[in-house]
């Protein structure tokens, strides 16, 4: 019996590294793309963004305030304007992401004890910008002011200026990152992308060769084949079998190889990292399994699945909450094994979870994984008694 | 030759081809409405939170009431100890949680600054930026309560997002995602368009249709597949700026322009992949590693000044790099509209490079097509030939 399914994964596996267009995608796609995707972020964070400042004021509290801003470590101060139009060319030429406007008598207004507005723009096109620049700016603006409202309360309520700091922020507050503590941009997107990569090539893979068997020359070219005439059974999990093994190779190469050449963190133990890929594994291969029957083409699900990589990514809350999606969107995520899969990967692989923490994600993976194996063997019987009619013989 | 031209249009766009219109039309613009209704709620709320109550006292009631009346946090969980947060933040129920030590109010009240923790998980880039910002906000603004109510901060912060001025995430990304999905597109119909004679063995069939010419074919091929993508981009373009602040009819013809050659040059990318591979599974593996992944290197989600200076080389060669450049631009206004035109002139010239370079391959490709396809079964392919003519 274990004869009979070794056979059929060895002729599987033989088969995909025979046939280029597999081997691209099955070999090559989850190397090539696990450096590829990321070297981008290869320095992690984003530093010493270009911005500038309107210095309308022209005083000594702006020159510090400049001062500072120079200072900073997320931005760099490219030039001092003497007006917004200058800024805003600037950015518009992409030399700075933003700039903050220092009104006219600013000094002024802080010595009589007036509120004063410092306005900071950012470009609207960029995300990650706009984050930085803004907390930069004023974090260096609060700085100021704290500097003011010291002197203010030393004053008015007659204390030393150690008390008046205290009274100005008496419950101060110290954010600590628990798992990502360089807030480092390819640590949080890479291994998400990474179980992406994982489930889309293998999909892709398996819907490559259950294209070609709907092809008339395949069947012309095996109809002799004792694995091609195995019985259902034996020839749906040997070829299981074949992606599984191959696949493992994958996930161990991943948290070997690559988490350690990109310095992500690496926290997973033996036992939930090997429940996670049986389970995370047979869930994807039978949801191909399913969708290979589907494809009378070879191309034909490597085009359409091609389109679908991003929203995919999207609805495994990776990067949107997906309690924020439409109720829609949330139902149709329920289909995918990557829903379940790459939360489950961050909390095992990034975050050190136990088995007890990912069950609930990992019971879900299993039920797909078992309603996609019936369906699969369902497609598989169905197609055996079709004629075939596309391609020439 | 306008009939021949009408003849191969019609034979190549309404030929019972499900899957020519399923990558042409209905994938890229479904797949960008999607992505669109994705971010439907535009900024980021309700953010689960959780916190360690180790101090029970006047103060750190009033902090949990303001914590909970905060539209972008949810208070979900009020732990017993902080592993019990720790383990929710594990499991994902948790993106941050708080701990308000003991005699949080004696210590506060005796100006010791007693300092609070806040544990983010630092998973999720954007829902932990915007909660430890609000728990900051909620925290200081009750800190400042204690002793100084009555005095006004100096100086007050107002963040501007130019071109976006609510800080909408559909106009962050949205924009972005969808020149993307139709950059990869260009690139999947054109190779799928070339690549489909070669691998059904239908060029004579095609070229027959064509009268004979082959640049008639490659109009007839490629020229209604731009129209189509372009007039579909600029569509679904309009529908995610919507949201964002309305562009002058000027700003949307610069775009448009833009759009239009990014289409053509990815266009040209695809037939040359076909060119150069002659197969339709490796020509699409290819456009799959260089179009698949191009948001990533475009510099929208992360800065191209921040990348590598090889990639940031791989992401100038890339259309969808030039064309995010001239949208977000155009976020600016009139003021940045003279400095468009580098971006639109280089997609000009990547437009003509891809598609000179495409073309002469695809020549060579049809006519070597055509000498294998008379030896293998010129029977059959007498046959259409005759049906052509009909």
């Amino acid at each position: 019996m274990l004869d009979r399914l070794l056979k059929v994964t060895l002729t599987e596996w033989k088969l995909f590294v025979t046939d280029p267009a597999a081997v691209l995608l099955l070999v090559v796609a989850g190397l090539l793309y696990a450096f590829y995707y990321p070297t981008p972020y290869i320095y992690q964070t984003v530093s010493k963004v270009p911005v500038g400042i309107v210095d309308l004021d022209h005083s000594g509290k702006s020159r510090e305030l400049v001062q500072m801003a120079a200072a900073a470590q997320q931005i760099e101060v490219k030039a001092v304007y003497n007006d917004m139009l200058e800024a805003e060319n600037a950015m518009a030429r992409d030399d700075i992401y933003g700039f903050m406007v220092i009104p006219e008598d600013m000094e002024k207004s802080i010595r009589k004890n007036e509120q004063v507005s410092l306005n900071i723009f950012t470009h609207g096109a960029y995300v990650m910008l706009h984050g930085a620049i803004g907390t930069a700016f004023s974090t260096c603006a609060m700085t100021l002011g704290a500097t003011s409202k010291v002197r203010q309360i030393a004053l008015e309520k007659k204390v030393p200026s150690s008390k008046a700091m205290a009274m100005r922020d008496p419950i101060p507050i110290s954010i600590q990152t628990m798992f990502n503590s360089t807030g480092s941009y390819s640590n949080y997107i890479v291994p998400s992308v990474l179980i992406l990569i994982l489930q889309q090539s293998l999909v892709i893979g398996i819907g490559v060769l259950g294209g070609a068997r709907a092809h008339r020359r395949f069947r012309r070219k095996y109809r002799d084949s004792a694995v091609e005439n195995e019985s259902l059974t034996y020839r749906y999990f040997g070829r299981s079998l074949a992606y599984f093994l191959h696949y493992c190779c994958f996930i161990l190469f991943y948290h070997c190889v690559i988490y350690n050449l990109f310095d992500f963190p690496r926290r997973g133990e033996l036992l939930p990292m090997m429940v996670f890929a049986i389970v995370f594994l047979f869930a994807v291969i039978n949801f191909g399994m399913v969708i290979s029957q589907v494809f009378l083409r070879r191309e034909t699900s490597m085009q359409l699945f091609l389109y679908l990589s991003i929203p995919i990514l999207f609805l495994a809350n990776f990067s949107w909450p997906t309690y924020l999606m439409p109720d829609a969107m949330r139902a149709l995520s329920y289909i995918l094994p990557s829903t379940f899969a790459i939360p489950a990967w961050i909390s095992i692989e990034q975050m050190g979870a136990d088995l007890y923490d990912v069950a609930p994600k990992l019971y879900i993976l299993a039920i797909q994984a078992v309603l996609y194996l019936g369906l699969g063997l369902t497609l598989t019987s169905i197609r055996d008694k079709a004629p075939f009619k596309t391609g020439d013989m | 030759m306008l009939k021949g031209l009408l003849k191969t249009i019609a034979k190549i766009y309404f030929g019972h081809n499900i899957v020519l219109w399923m990558i042409l039309v209905v994938l890229p613009v479904g797949v960008s409405v999607f992505m669109l209704d994705m971010f439907s709620s535009q900024i980021v709320q309700h953010v689960p939170i959780g916190i360690v109550l180790q101090d029970d006292s006047h103060l750190t009631e009033v902090l949990e009431t303001k914590l909970r009346s905060s539209p972008v946090l949810d208070v979900q969980l009020v732990c017993h100890d902080m592993s019990e947060c720790e383990h929710a933040v594990i499991r994902g129920d948790l993106q941050t949680f708080i701990v308000f030590p003991y005699d949080l109010e004696r210590r506060a009240l005796r100006l010791e600054t007693p300092v609070i923790p806040i544990y983010s998980s630092g998973q999720n880039y954007l829902t932990n930026m915007f909660a430890t910002k609000e728990i900051r906000a909620v925290i200081t603004a009750v800190g400042e309560d204690m002793f100084t109510a009555q005095m006004q901060n100096p100086v007050k912060t107002e963040i501007h997002s130019v071109g976006n001025v609510e800080g909408n995430y559909q106009g962050f990304l949205a924009l972005g995602l969808v020149a993307a999905m139709f950059h990869l597109a260009a690139i999947l119909v054109a190779v799928y368009l070339a690549s489909r004679p070669l691998r059904d063995h239908r060029v004579k069939e095609f070229l027959a249709y064509a009268e004979g010419s082959r640049l008639t074919l490659w109009v007839a091929t490629f020229v209604p597949m731009i129209v189509i993508l372009w007039l579909c981009f600029m569509g679904c373009y309009a529908y995610t700026h919507r949201v964002l602040a309305p562009m002058t009819f000027e700003e949307f013809g610069i775009v448009s322009v833009a759009q239009l050659f990014m289409v053509i040059a990815c266009a040209g990318a695809g037939i040359t992949f076909v060119g150069v591979t002659g197969i339709m599974r490796i020509a699409t593996g290819v456009a799959g590693v260089v179009g698949g992944p191009a948001f990533a290197f475009a510099g929208q989600t992360y800065p191209l000044m921040a990348m590598p200076f090889a990639v940031r080389c791989f992401a100038f060669l890339l259309p969808l790099t030039h064309v995010l450049k001239v949208q977000s631009t155009m976020l600016l206004g009139d003021v940045g509209m003279p400095y468009c035109w580098p971006s639109i002139e280089l997609l000009i010239g990547m437009s003509v490079f891809w598609n000179l370079f495409g073309g002469l391959l695809m020549s060579m490709r049809w006519k070597q097509h055509v000498r294998i396809e008379s030896i293998i079964a010129p029977s059959k392919l007498e046959g259409t030939a005759k049906e052509a003519s009909c």
